[in-house]
């Protein structure tokens, strides 16, 4: 075969956007054939939701609004249920090399930046499915329960909203920092990152609980629920990162974290293309 | 697509791997042969793009590898089987080869599901192609990675020890398949099986501790060993003769070596024709 032929065989390639996805595509179904991720966020969702305290959404009065009930379920399963995708994470990216994988996917035509971001996104798929089921037999639970057939509507929005964004953040951090710190260190270091940054009461010690970047959704659930969720906005550390809740802030939530959630994987993808040319 | 290196130079920290290397490959079946530690794994890895070198040039198909297009316009048209390729565990083998497919450009699906399933029926895998690969033997391994290297056709295929690992008929039908794939295009095996390169390549070049000590056609390097290869029988119990004893066997007038040296062994030793084992050994010797 002719130089010219191979690359019609190839298609042009130039974008890279089926690379992308084809990279998005495998990472999440190996991630989704993790039996550890699927048992994992059943048991830790079926304790939190079957003992959750009278502050719980499954004890808000009969008429309380559908927003506020689902927003208190995707809160609700935030406080442990992203436990279990950080640690499923984070060795997505690490074990290439002790699979030996790496050689090969380093050979191939990609870009080494493609295959970090298709890793996220299969990453963000693969713990937002669970989640988003979570959230869809909860809203199942409550349409039942408050026969309000609209409420399963407001469970994909509370995901979408409350949830996705925190699991991002939780995606781009999850998969990269185990590269500097090794996987089991990560793991340790993130259930405690979890509760300070998300659950202690920001009056006790310095903590991000309650501000913008708090990837529980604090915020967001505050507004679709017009209420305070946790702490969003109550005054302590950093305040500049506590301003009133509501949809504007809400959204800034969500674009902050976000973009913190690439910055681990802007930070990784310069740090392995200086050691790869450094010989 | 002919490789062409020119001071090719990479250290690990102290250790030098590749010493200046110079090496002209043209098309066709090429073998390389070295002891451990030799950098013929380290070559290989500066030819796939995965590895930097630390010093010198090398181009590939006209294409420079210092530069990052020069280094994709190869990986596009490149079949690469690392030494020690890892799979993952989660995907069955047809699974691997689409999306390694997918990764190499094969963007038609029709196209890229086809030339999958022939390629698990050329390694004689389809009748597993959909099982995980977890738990697959060292042997299923290996022909999954014979199986992706093949993948769109590529026009250069660097192969790391292809055949380690293989039972002795797979192992002679796959060299025999990569030479037959040579035809048009360049394939560089490496391999620690002398006979694997006797069988299929019509060139050669040794590696020895990060240098390259003899290129050139095998049957040159078969040359090496004449007048260096001997016959010695001795007495049982009697202790071998000088020189490397590359083959022993034990009859009933006594045992019966094989043995590659410089000089004459013994007194008895009778010269014999060296095949290129014994060639390599000699060189080796030097
Ligand atoms: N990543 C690395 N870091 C440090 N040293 C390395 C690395 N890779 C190779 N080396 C060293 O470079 C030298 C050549 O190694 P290489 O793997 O290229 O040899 P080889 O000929 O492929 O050996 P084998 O037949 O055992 O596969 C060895 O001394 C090895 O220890
Ligand atoms: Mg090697």
């Amino acid at each position: 075969m002719s130089e010219e032929e191979g690359e019609r065989v190839r298609g042009s390639g130039v974008s890279g956007m089926s690379e992308l996805l084809a990279v998005g595509r495998y990472e999440f179904r190996m991630q989704a054939r993790k039996r550890s991720l699927w048992l994992a966020t059943a048991v830790l969702a079926t304790v939190i939701g079957v003992f959750q305290g009278p502050r719980g959404p499954r004890y808000l009065p009969a008429d309380a609004p559908a927003p506020e009930v689902m927003a208190g379920w995707a809160m609700l399963f935030g406080i442990v249920v992203p436990l279990a995708f950080g640690m499923v994470l984070a060795d997505r990216l690490i074990r290439d090399r002790r699979l030996g994988t790496a050689p090969l996917l380093e050979s191939l035509p990609v870009r080494p930046g493609l295959l970090l971001a298709g890793k996220y996104l299969g990453g963000v798929a693969a713990t937002g499915l669970p989640a988003l089921l979570l959230m869809l037999v909860a809203g199942g639970y409550e349409t039942v329960h408050r026969g309000d057939p609209l409420i399963l509507g407001w469970a994909v929005l509370a995901f979408a909203l409350v949830m996705l964004p925190g699991l991002a953040f939780v995606a781009g951090f999850a998969l990269t920092c185990p590269l500097a710190v090794s996987a089991p260190l990560f793991r340790v270091l993130f259930v405690g990152y979890w509760f300070w940054g998300n659950m202690l009461t920001p009056d006790f010690l310095p903590s991000l609980t309650g501000t913008l970047v708090t990837p529980i959704g604090d915020y967001q659930a505050s507004w679709l629920s017009g209420e305070l969720a946790l702490f969003a906005g109550v005054p302590g550390w950093l305040n500049f990162l506590r301003p009133e809740p509501g949809a504007g802030s809400a959204l800034l939530s969500i674009a902050l974290l976000l973009l913190l959630g690439l910055l681990p994987l802007l930070v990784t993808h310069t740090v392995l293309a200086r050691r790869r040319h450094a010989a | 697509m002919d490789i062409q290196t020119t001071g090719l130079t990479r250290r690990f920290g102290k250790v030098t791997a590749l010493h200046s290397v110079d090496l002209a490959i043209p098309g066709g079946m090429y073998g390389l042969l070295g002891a451990n530690g030799a950098g013929k794994t380290t070559l290989m890895r500066i030819l796939a793009g995965v590895l930097p070198p630390s010093g010198g040039q090398v181009r590939v198909g006209g294409h420079d590898l210092a530069t990052g297009a020069g280094r994709l316009a190869v990986q596009r048209r490149l079949g690469y089987l690392p030494q020690d390729l890892g799979l993952y565990p989660d995907l069955s083998p047809r699974e691997f080869l689409d999306y390694v497919g997918l990764l190499k450009g094969l963007d038609d699906t029709r196209a890229r599901r086809r030339q999958v399933d022939e390629l698990l029926e050329l390694v004689a895998l389809t009748e597993v192609a959909g099982r995980r690969m977890k738990g697959f033997s060292g042997g299923m391994r290996r022909r999954v990675g014979i199986a992706q290297a093949l993948l769109g056709d590529p026009a250069l295929i660097v192969v790391d020890e292809p055949t380690a690992g293989l039972d002795p008929e797979e192992r002679v039908r796959f060299r025999t398949l990569l030479s037959g794939l040579a035809g048009n295009r360049t394939v560089l095996l490496s391999t620690h099986i002398v006979e694997d390169v006797a069988q299929t390549c019509q060139y050669a070049a040794v590696m020895a501790g990060g240098r390259v000590v003899y290129t050139g056609m095998v049957t040159e390097l078969v040359r090496v060993g004449e007048g260096a290869t001997w016959e010695v029988v001795t007495g049982v119990g009697v202790a071998p003769p000088a020189g490397v004893v590359v083959s022993a066997i034990s009859r009933t007038d006594g045992t019966h070596y094989r043995v590659v040296s410089p000089t004459r062994p013994s007194a008895d030793a009778v010269p014999v024709t060296p095949s290129l084992e014994d060639g390599y050994v000699a060189l080796m010797q030097r």
